[in-house]
């Protein structure tokens, strides 16, 4: 699906579950969104998007089939052109817009023609009941496609230029107790890249399929395709058409109508002309439309019973709050576990992972009470607050440049390791564009003191194999202690740098995962939920004390003068 | 729009370059030139010029202005004035190429001119599928390769649809166009740089509504068109869908008052409430300013695949409400045909306000035919 029409990609949906099978619906590449949420039945699903086609991960690259072009005529030329260039072995597609100029649509012709059913550009797509909805073709409400029978294979095919008469003679069909086999809306345009031609030859070769029905209008020649197959007996089945437009006679000039083909520009393009030229070779080609729909009529019944349709679910669906992750603590393992196995979404794979959580979540529990997090919720604590109050004081302090920095530093080692930066010109561009390095530096520690709770820390590095992550990241350290002796890694680039490496290594996440995780803030998580523990236990303690409330000491407040 | 005209000038500038010696007035007086032999035309995209006396060959720049004058007189403004080339009638050649669905299909007449029409035998055909086939037309055709390379090129570069020269005088390898008509793929509007742009396009004096209606259009994603046919009409159509509207103006025609049609246009592809309030709007004055006794709105469309009927209907029902008591004074009535998304509220809402209003004909859903709300209103008028 490329481009995003929220209308036609849920009704879609709705065709599918209507039907009985599964979501056709495989990838958007649209938005700059992760996913979009969509109902599959009453309950709700997402589908997930990308920004191109080239960055469609493998395993869903091989489920797809068929493209639904919903981009406007200004871009879909060039997209389509990428889908098949990305999926060779597709069927085909459909291009929705209208306003492909006509120099790119032949070029979509040469290219892809004859080895696609690639429909439009312009129109509503394909429709087979009970197996494939390629567009907005029968409707987007589950009533429009139950009314549609949308659901049951029937016997008559359906061909046609103009895409609200494609659903009107879909309707008109299902009105007359008659179901279709399949039908195509060629658009309006003047170059179509599914023929008449081929759409004629497809109802031929389908067994299901014992008549047409088709809708043409003035303009173009291409209904002298079809006298032609049939002359040369390569279309044999009964046909039903309306060529709209004797209206045109009515008027001096010839009047452009509203598809870009629908102008007569020679004597053969006109509606009577096409008509008198297809009942010469045997088709019932009525002069009025309410003739047409009587022949409608007489077409065969169709050859299975409708299937049940409860289309009335559908209709009042609200969206939610979607939550999909199930959260079920296993009491035989340890709380670290469980911790991890929350976050994570499962089970972590490997007890380095667990264990290096365990002794994160001991180290940081507490770093005294000098630090802005523990002071805030002292403070408010001493203010009278509750235990919910004073720890949220505390908490909102973290961020940039208190505890918060794990999952930014964890961001910068990422990106660099990937792009292979060494740590030299790292710290440059840094530098320069002003930036702080995160993870980098500390108040208290520095070279020659160093912080006692990283030599735990790395030993974690000992048990991986390869430590990429750590390694840029001591090297960022060299580059940045030559200039200032207290610009070492800190705690939190420390656990950036090792948590990174364990889980690429340990529990085998890929690059892209990790930049998920990064992105969504996991890493902050591994400072937010030990040091709750230690703004607990300051807090607890300024209750027992009960000192009263703080006022800073007047030495302790330079006031400036004016 | 699809296939636009655009004016003579433009497409010999695009064709020619720089070299190109013509000059595009729409003053009667004014950027004249002072001295030479001129051919002088009428250059807005009208058909059979020549035979019309809209083009004066050999002029004195004396004889000029009147000329113009003449032509202002009878409803045209934009004139084109080319430096003439002395040449005898059977040096004239005929030459055009269109794009077709498997490239570019020329046509090549030895017998150019205004009676081109009346030998077809002698036009060749060829069809340009792939760069190397130039050289077959050049061989067939006399034509320079050259001429022939760049021709297609400026074809391509500028989203040409048609391209007709008649004539067209070959001397050498120097090829002078003399009458040069060029429509564009207006939807190569947004790819073109530097070539054509919408105030190029060449045609027939539009109706102020029809104006407006374009320009609404250019605003939104969905579709919008209105030609207005018999400003005096009894007929007039707020219809929806590129099909469905011409059926429908179709049944009008079959039952014999295609005459009485005032207005085609259709709107489609899910125009907002407030766009289709517009675009209704404008029908509606139309209505009003006709002179016909007895006049009728139309409001019908087959059975919509994406266009919400509901939020359309709001949008008319607003635009119908502003001139309620007109259009009950004039005794005009609605008659409607509809189906699609929300189709069962939309209906109900517009049959609410039609007969609150006094203008209720008929109002009709997907279960009747689409012919349902025409048929009406032609009943109603031959009472």
């Amino acid at each position: 699906m490329i481009g995003h029409q929220p209308a036609i990609i849920q009704s879609i949906l709705d065709f599918d579950y209507l039907a009985g099978r599964e979501p056709s619906i495989i990838v958007l590449i649209a938005t700059n969104r992760r996913a979009e949420k969509y109902f599959f039945g009453e309950k709700e699903m997402l589908i997930p998007c990308y920004p191109s086609i080239d960055q469609l991960p493998l395993a869903d690259r091989k489920k797809v089939n068929w493209m639904l072009n919903l981009q406007s005529g200004r871009r879909a030329y060039e997209t389509t052109g990428a889908f098949f260039a990305a999926f060779p072995k597709a069927l085909g597609g459909h291009i929705f817009a209208e306003n492909v100029p006509e120099r790119q649509a032949t070029d979509l012709i040469k290219r892809f023609g004859d080895k696609y059913f690639l429909i439009g550009p312009a129109g509503v797509g394909l429709l087979v009941p009970g197996s494939l909805k390629l567009g907005a073709i029968g409707g987007i409400t589950p009533t429009q496609l139950a009314a549609a029978h949308a659901g049951t294979p029937g016997n008559i095919a359906i061909g046609s230029t103009s895409g609200g008469m494609t659903n009107e003679l879909i309707h008109a069909v299902s009105e007359a107790g008659k179901r279709i086999s399949f039908a195509a809306c060629v658009g309006g345009d003047r170059f179509p890249v599914v023929s008449l031609t081929k759409l004629f030859t497809m109802a031929e070769e389908d067994k299901q399929t014992k008549t047409f029905v088709y809708f043409g209008e003035l303009g173009g020649v291409d209904e002298y395709e079809i006298v032609e197959l049939i002359k040369s007996k390569k279309f044999t089945k009964p046909l039903v058409a309306y060529i709209a437009g004797v209206i045109d006679e009515a008027f001096t000039d010839h009047v452009q109508f509203g598809h870009a083909k629908a102008l007569v520009q020679t004597q053969n393009e006109s509606a009577r002309a096409k008509r008198d030229a297809l009942r010469a070779v045997g088709v019932t080609a009525p002069e009025t439309f309410p003739a047409f729909l009587k022949a409608l009529k007489k077409l065969p019944a169709p050859p299975k019973k409708d299937p049940e349709m409860n289309s009335e679910s559908l209709m009042h669906r609200e969206k939610s709050l979607l939550s999909t992750r199930k959260i079920n603590p296993d009491p035989s393992v340890s709380f670290t576990e469980n911790i991890l196995t929350a976050l994570l979404g499962r089970k972590p794979k490997s007890r380095i992972t667990t264990t290096f959580t365990g002794k994160v979540f001991s180290l940081l529990i507490d770093h005294g009470g000098h630090v802005s997090g523990a002071v805030n919720t002292m403070i408010t604590a001493r203010a009278g607050k509750d235990l919910v109050s004073s720890l949220a004081a505390g908490l909102l302090t973290i961020g940039p440049r208190f505890g918060g920095a794990v999952n930014a530093a964890a961001a910068a080692w990422l990106r660099a390791v990937e792009e292979g930066v060494p740590p030299r010109e790292f710290v440059e561009t840094e530098t320069k564009a002003g930036r702080l390095v995160s993870g980098i530096g500390h108040k208290k520690y520095r070279g020659g003191l160093p912080d006692p709770r990283l030599r735990e820390l790395r030993t974690f590095a000992d048990q991986l194999k390869k430590h990429p992550h750590l390694d840029f990241a001591e090297g960022v350290e060299k580059v940045t202690t030559g200039k200032n002796g207290s610009l070492i890694l800190n705690v939190d680039g420390a656990i950036a740098a090792l948590l990174l490496d364990i889980l690429a290594e340990a529990e085998g996440l890929k690059h892209k995962e990790l930049v998920t995780l990064i992105e969504s803030e996991f890493f902050n998580a591994f400072f937010v939920i030990p040091r709750t523990v230690g703004f607990i236990a300051h807090f607890l303690e300024q209750k027992q004390n009960d000192e009263g409330l703080f006022r800073l000491p007047d030495n302790l407040l330079f006031e400036r003068e004016d | 729009m699809p296939r636009q005209k655009i004016t003579e000038y433009r497409a010999k500038k695009l064709l020619i370059g720089d070299g190109y010696k013509g000059i595009a007035v729409s003053s009667t007086t004014k950027g004249l030139p002072k001295s030479g032999r001129f051919v002088v035309k009428v250059d807005q995209g009208v058909k059979r010029r020549f035979k019309q006396g809209l083009v004066a060959l050999d002029q004195k720049p004396g004889a000029i202005p009147k000329m113009l004058k003449g032509w202002q007189t009878r409803g045209f403004s934009q004139f084109l004035i080319e430096p003439y080339l002395v040449h005898k009638p059977s040096e004239e050649r005929y030459l055009s190429l269109e794009r077709v669905r498997e490239g570019i299909r020329a046509l090549f007449a030895g017998n150019g001119g205004i009676e081109i029409e009346s030998h077809p035998k002698s036009i060749k055909k060829f069809v340009i599928k792939k760069p190397a086939d130039v050289a077959v037309v050049a061989k067939q055709t006399k034509l320079p390769v050259p001429f022939l390379e760049h021709l297609i090129d400026v074809f391509d570069q500028n989203f040409f649809a048609f391209l007709e020269i008649n004539p067209l005088v070959v001397r050498g390898n120097t090829v002078h166009l003399l009458d040069a008509a060029v429509m564009v793929d207006s939807a190569g509007a947004f790819f073109v740089r530097d070539g054509w742009s919408e105030t190029d396009t060449a045609s027939r004096v539009h109706h102020e509504a029809e104006e407006r209606v374009q320009a609404l259009a250019k605003t939104t994603p969905a579709s919008l068109k209105l030609t207005v046919l018999n400003p005096n009409g009894s007929l007039f159509f707020l219809l929806s869908g590129g099909g469905g509207s011409i059926v429908i103006a179709d049944q009008a025609a079959l039952r014999g008052c295609g005459k009485e049609i005032g207005n085609y246009g259709e709107y489609s592809g899910g125009p907002t409430r407030e766009e289709t309030h517009l675009y209704a709007r404008e029908v509606i004055q139309l209505l009003i300013n006709s002179k016909a006794k007895k006049k009728t709105l139309i409001i019908a469309g087959g059975v919509a695949n994406f266009t919400d009927v509901k939020a359309t209907f709001a949008g008319i029902i607003d635009a119908l409400r502003e001139e309620a008591e007109r259009l009950r004074k004039m005794k005009v009535k609605v008659f409607i045909r509809r189906g699609g998304p929300n189709e069962v509220e939309g209906l109900a809402e517009m049959k609410e306000f039609l007969k609150r209003a006094g203008l209720f004909g008929s109002v009709h859903g997907s279960e009747a035919v689409i012919t349902a709300a025409v048929d009406d209103a032609i009943d109603y008028l031959k009472l």
